[in-house]
């Protein structure tokens, strides 16, 4: 047997791609990480309310994702509730990390390869040559990133692991000045991501996506409010064809669960299928988004792309949309611009505590256990890459499978499996926690 | 003829990366320089030869000394970005794992501290290496310039309780007027280098140290400075404070 070890490019993080060659065949093509850096290990017996600081750090992408769940975790065990200022400004800060995480991933990663895939450009484009190729959709990405990037300034304190995220709330300081200024950003990103979604749909929405990338059937798994788009409340769903089954994340073991130091996720359903989580899970689970334009949008793309890896691309921009939206509108509540204290932490009332949100790549769960003298002694931590990973080796493999019987050519299998990868937009910090 | 740059990521969250790409400063910095290899956003195959090599993260495996060394050899200047570059960051909390900063293992010819280097500071970090020149970094400490200085005396008369406020006792601005280690609360302000302009004590929390130290070893000035102040039974052993961003230097 043949083993084939590529590095990854264009993703976050450092991971590689194994192919095992038996018999002039590809038996096996599993995405791989090297390095594992133990959280979960190493956050035993460390004080409760420092936790969200040190989660943080697991993820310089989705920093803001992992210490708003490590701070719901911590509000589960003291039974604490925080109030209606914190909530927005924990989803105005939530909305600043996608911006930035999904143009970065859309722009630098995914683009090039959309390009290439449908034929508009012969080879895959440097961000130098992206920038001759569109220089307006460039300079908008950029502004983007710029924008989702000032507000976590604005609000957190800093552009990745926030100050103000803590336990209880959030440390809330901006002046009226600033609130105006954060508004104009988000007026200005939503002119943007609404001339950069026509842009899409004018050079792919004619276009039918390559059958190599239809995702299998699968089972979605996401956070939703009632079948309202939400990634900060609600209750947690998995959808399999037409079957829903809507549960609350304290009974999460009843379908999936991690043994402590070991990679994966164990998943309980008896026919085997694989599980997605992100934004094709969140836009599955409620089927309609809450917003007439965005549904005339979803209209140009017909049933070949729904299905298709590649419309998590156009997803991700949607998304970019209707929280900018949703974010206006939480800047001009009244409630934000009084200055209210966070509650205080006294006393524990249980032993467990568990946190859910959706991270910009998928749903997202902390749990923490506690044992007698209140020093943390259990931590698992459900990351959205480590729910896909089953599903993108799948598809990985039988695409590598497919394009060397037809090619015989193992560079270009090395490399063009990498396309899949790149469209799941997996976080390998996150990953390698 | 531009600048080349490797750009490279070891054990690390990602986040001096994507504060690189977030900067305002970011698509001039591109034009400006030519990229050869960069993972995050480049397909490249090697690391090739180099004016500048900014590296993030620690070094936790054994692989990584000798990638270490070759970005060492192809670069003629190195530059440690963020505070896992520079002396070990988050993974020292670990004790099964190394955390080691790069300059345990190569020279470097200087530093871009933080988690993460705050944005302004870091754009004038890559104006510096763009224009060829050197990074300069503050030889003050955090109180030097901090907003709540008084004439705070460090002697072991300060009894420390805590190395946060608790959530509601949380002041911000003109609420806040008084140092932390007067309240009890520790503050790594004085033994950490100035240069994040305050971002944390502004809103309301003291000094980590993410900065690291004015000069010398950080877990060895931590300890320093630690057995100057009369520090509570629950948090003399308390590890989340001496190898929050930094282990000892033990072996060299």
């Amino acid at each position: 047997m043949q083993k084939i070890v590529n590095v990854c490019t264009r993703v976050e993080g450092h991971g590689e791609v194994k192919i095992m060659l038996q018999n002039d065949e590809v038996s096996l093509a599993n995405f791989e990480f090297n390095v594992y850096r133990g959280f979960e290990k190493f956050l035993i017996g460390k004080r409760l309310l420092d936790i969200p600081k040190f989660v943080s750090r697991i993820c310089g992408l989705c920093y803001a994702s992992q210490a708003i769940a490590s701070c719901k975790t911590l509000e589960d065990i003291y039974n604490i509730e925080i109030s209606e200022q914190s909530i927005y400004l924990r989803r105005l800060l939530m909305t600043a990390e996608l911006i930035k995480s999904h143009s970065m991933n859309f722009f630098f990663q995914t683009l090039p390869d959309l390009l290439k895939i449908f034929n508009i450009s012969k080879n895959t484009l440097s961000p130098y040559e992206l920038i001759k190729f569109n220089p307006q959709l460039t300079s908008n990405l950029y502004d983007l990133i710029k924008f989702g990037n000032e507000i976590n300034e604005i609000f957190g304190g800093r552009s990745v692991h926030l100050i103000s995220i803590v336990p209880g709330g959030v440390i809330y300081s901006p002046s009226g000045k600033l609130i105006l200024l954060s508004q104009k950003y988000l007026q200005k990103a939503l002119t943007i991501v609404e001339w950069i979604i026509e842009d899409f749909i004018k050079l792919f929405g004619n276009q039918i996506p390559p059958e190599d990338f239809n995702l299998p059937n699968t089972i979605c798994l996401a956070k939703n409010n009632h079948g309202i788009y939400d990634r900060y409340s609600g209750s947690l769903s998995l959808k399999e064809d037409k079957n829903l089954i809507e549960f609350e994340a304290q009974n999460y073991t009843r379908y999936f669960n991690k043994e402590i130091n070991l990679r994966g996720i164990d998943f309980f359903f008896e026919n085997k299928k694989n599980v997605i989580v992100g934004p094709f899970s969140r836009y599955k689970i409620i089927e309609k988004y809450d917003f007439d334009k965005i549904n005339t949008y979803l209209e140009y793309f017909n049933k070949s792309w729904t299905n298709n890896l590649l419309f998590i691309n156009f997803l991700r921009l949607l998304e970019i949309y209707i929280e900018s939206y949703k974010c206006i509108q939480i800047l001009g509540e009244p409630s934000l611009n009084v200055r209210k204290y966070l509650p205080s932490f006294k006393s524990i009332k249980k032993n467990e505590g568990i946190g859910v949100i959706e991270a910009p790549r998928g749903t997202l769960i902390h749990n923490y256990h506690i044992n007698k003298n209140n020093i943390i002694d259990e931590i698992k931590l459900f990351i959205a890459t480590e729910f896909n990973i089953p599903l993108l080796n799948q598809m990985i493999t039988k695409y590598a499978q497919e394009l060397f019987d037809k090619t015989g050519d193992i560079k270009l299998v090395e490399k063009e499996v990498q396309m899949i990868i790149r469209a799941f937009d997996p976080c390998i910090s996150c990953a390698t926690h | 003829m531009k600048p080349r740059f490797n750009i490279i990521s070891l054990t690390s969250c990602t986040g001096c990366i994507s504060t690189l790409i977030s900067l305002d400063i970011f698509p001039q910095f591109l034009e400006r320089i030519k990229i050869n290899y960069f993972l995050f956003i480049l397909d490249s195959d090697d690391i090739e030869e180099c004016e500048i090599a900014l590296v993030e993260g620690c070094i936790s495996e054994e692989t990584q000394i000798n990638l270490i060394r070759k970005i060492r050899k192809r670069a003629k200047r190195v530059f440690a970005l963020g505070t896992c570059a520079c002396f070990g960051g988050i993974l020292s909390l670990s004790n099964s794992k190394k955390a080691e900063p790069l300059s345990n293992h190569i020279e470097i010819d200087g530093m871009i501290p933080g988690c993460p280097p705050p944005s302004k500071f870091f754009g004038n970090c890559l104006i510096n290496l763009v224009g060829n020149k050197d990074i300069i970094l503050s030889e003050k400490n955090m109180c030097a310039n901090c907003p709540l200085r008084g004439s705070i005396e460090i002697n072991s008369h300060i009894k420390i309780t805590k190395i946060n406020p608790n959530p509601e006792e949380i002041r911000l601005g003109e609420e806040n007027s008084e140092c932390f280690l007067n309240n009890g609360i520790l503050c790594l302000g004085p033994i950490t280098r100035d240069g994040c302009e305050h971002k944390c004590i502004k809103m309301g929390l003291p000094c980590e140290g993410c900065m690291g130290p004015v000069s010398k070893d950080f877990t060895s000035n931590v300890v320093n400075f630690l057995s100057l102040i009369e520090l509570s039974q629950e948090l003399q052993k308390y590890t989340g404070i001496y190898n929050r961003f930094s282990k000892p230097k033990i072996n060299r």
